[in-house]
């Protein structure tokens, strides 16, 4: 009974994935924005520029030898939702079972995940995820790196375990995690063990951001910065736990008065529960994790109010880069909410109405967030081109055109995708990493790529991918021949 | 009991607005403008 009772918070995660993915969980790949998996992705791609993608890419492509890429990226996403439930549970006195599974839900259903999963941001979120499976380790973290006591050796076992998530998504992650932990660390005197594990798990995107010479462009700064997302402006849709840049990965009818005050009510009171927990049950975290929370809080506010004190700190150096997009740095705030609430409604009536208030408030967030997460598969010439390329010795670029970093297939309902020949060829792929964002007056914002070799030239290239039958431009084909003409693919070769 | 009561008042307007979002999504809505294509988002 005991056991089952630990495995709820589980199956309610489970239960709020297929809620929540519906028909992303059919056969084939969800692509949207920044996700984008591909079928038989290659292991080490000759990609360049900030290393954005490292090493969530490295571990999907290894995945994808063993399962099919559709499942991988199936169970990564469904995972997120169990790994957030059941963690955000743990971080509650087993006896309070009800309360339990009022901060799984409020931690597995809330808009800041809902939004970053509309954008495509899995890699985050699996690093969000796990967040309170790290804060629980950091605590219980033996004091020193050396130590070699059994206890101490298990207490670092759980620490790195409960890191693995973040380290698999990458920098945005491991970022949002460290800002996390470090407080609890400082607080608990862990310092030493939390930096050498996180610092040692960041090696991968780590020295690769170091010696790539990635370049920041600071109009990212503008383009990337919170933004009101409902009737309250950006400080209430901050507060709201919402506020994503995009206004394109806003879950539908999310701008609703009754639902945006709803939530804006919700996760007032569970900062409030947070606040007025009594000290005699306040863990060992408490007070590291509302540090981490206020800190988070204001990276997201430092983009929208004082964005020329962030272009400065990118202008003097590039590696302030990741706090363009502040907003990411709310997931410490979702975790002090999620605890809070169920520290405010620990049992009877209002417990289940805490139950089930955070779907109530953010309906529309179920079934695919009502259609906007649905799974396609890839048309078969997309496989065609792939055997081509990755079957040719031969060394050479391939060029994916048209010039522009994501595309709108409508083979996938139209939804803006990051170009997927990005992740597609064992050979580099010279493409635009250029951003263009849209602005409320009909304006462009455009964000310089991060890969000062992606440019529009022919030299060293030698595949030619055209994707598409809009925008179709003249091209000299003397020298090309055509391997590849299909209903939406092109491919020229060298 | 007045605990259980006001759970219940708060649980049935949340149960009300969420219906009420999801009928207002779930109804056609007209073609939104032809939007370009390859932004990343719009602000």
């Amino acid at each position: 009974m005991g056991r089952l009772c630990r495995l709820w918070p589980a199956l309610l995660g489970a239960g709020l994935a297929v809620l929540a993915l519906g028909p992303a969980l059919a056969w084939g790949f969800v692509l949207r924005y920044d996700l984008v998996f591909v079928p038989d992705p290659p292991i080490l791609p000759d990609s360049g520029g900030f290393p954005r993608a490292v090493p969530s890419d490295l571990v999907v492509a290894l995945l994808s030898r063993v399962l099919p890429g559709e499942l991988v990226q199936k169970g990564l996403l469904a995972g997120i939702f169990v790994l957030a439930a059941s963690g955000a549970a743990a971080l509650v006195p087993p006896e309070r079972r009800v309360a339990r599974l009022v901060a799984a839900v409020f931690y597995a259903w809330n808009i800041y995940l809902a939004q970053r999963l509309l954008l495509g941001q899995w890699a985050l979120l699996l690093g969000v995820a796990a967040l309170p499976w790290a804060v629980r380790a950091t605590a219980m973290a033996p004091a020193r790196p050396a130590a070699r006591a059994v206890g101490s050796v298990a207490g670092w076992g759980r620490l790195v375990v409960a890191s693995v998530p973040a380290a698999v998504g990458g920098f945005q992650a491991m970022l949002v995690t460290a800002l996390t932990v470090a407080p609890i660390a400082v607080a608990r005197r862990r310092v030493a063990v939390v930096g050498v594990t996180l610092g040692v798990l960041s090696l991968p995107w780590l020295v690769p951001a170091l010696t790539s010479g990635a370049v920041t462009d600071p109009a990212g700064v503008d383009a990337f910065a919170a933004r009101a997302d409902g009737p309250f402006g950006v400080l209430g849709s901050l507060l709201s736990l919402g506020g994503i840049w995009n206004a394109e990965a806003g879950v539908p009818g999310q701008e609703a008065w009754w639902l945006a005050t709803g939530r804006l009510l919700l996760a007032l009171a569970g900062l409030y529960g947070y606040a007025r927990m009594r000290t005699e049950e306040r863990p060992g975290w408490w007070g590291g994790l509302a540090v981490a929370a206020a800190a988070g809080f204001g990276v997201a506010c430092l983009g929208a109010f004082a964005p020329g004190v962030l272009k400065w700190l990118i202008g003097a150096w590039a590696g302030f880069g990741p706090l363009r997009d502040g907003q990411a740095y709310l997931a410490p705030m979702v975790l002090v909410a999620a605890v809070g609430l169920a520290s405010l409604l620990r049992s009877g009536a209002p417990a289940v109405v805490g139950l089930l208030a955070p779907v109530l408030v953010l309906p529309t967030f179920a079934w695919g967030a009502s259609g906007r997460l649905a799974a396609v598969p890839y048309p078969q010439e997309w496989r065609t081109v792939q055997r081509i390329v990755n079957a040719d010795p031969a060394p050479g670029a391939l060029l994916s055109l048209p010039w522009g970093a994501h595309r709108a297939f409508a083979w996938n309902g139209g939804r803006v995708v990051l170009d997927p020949a990005a992740k597609m060829f064992e050979r580099r792929v010279v493409r635009d990493d250029t951003l263009l964002v849209g602005l409320p007056d009909g304006g462009r914002l455009r964000v310089r790529g991060e890969d000062p070799r992606n440019r529009l030239s022919l030299t060293g290239v030698r595949y030619v991918l055209v994707a598409g039958t809009e925008n179709r431009f003249p091209f000299d084909l003397r020298g090309w021949t055509p391997v590849h003409q299909g209903e939406g693919l092109t491919l020229l070769r060298r | 009991m007045l605990r259980i009561l006001a759970a219940l008042a708060i649980g049935a307007l949340l149960a009300v607005g969420a219906s009420v979002a999801v009928v207002n999504v779930a109804s056609p809505a007209p073609t939104p403008p032809n939007q370009p294509l390859y932004n990343y988002g719009t602000r």
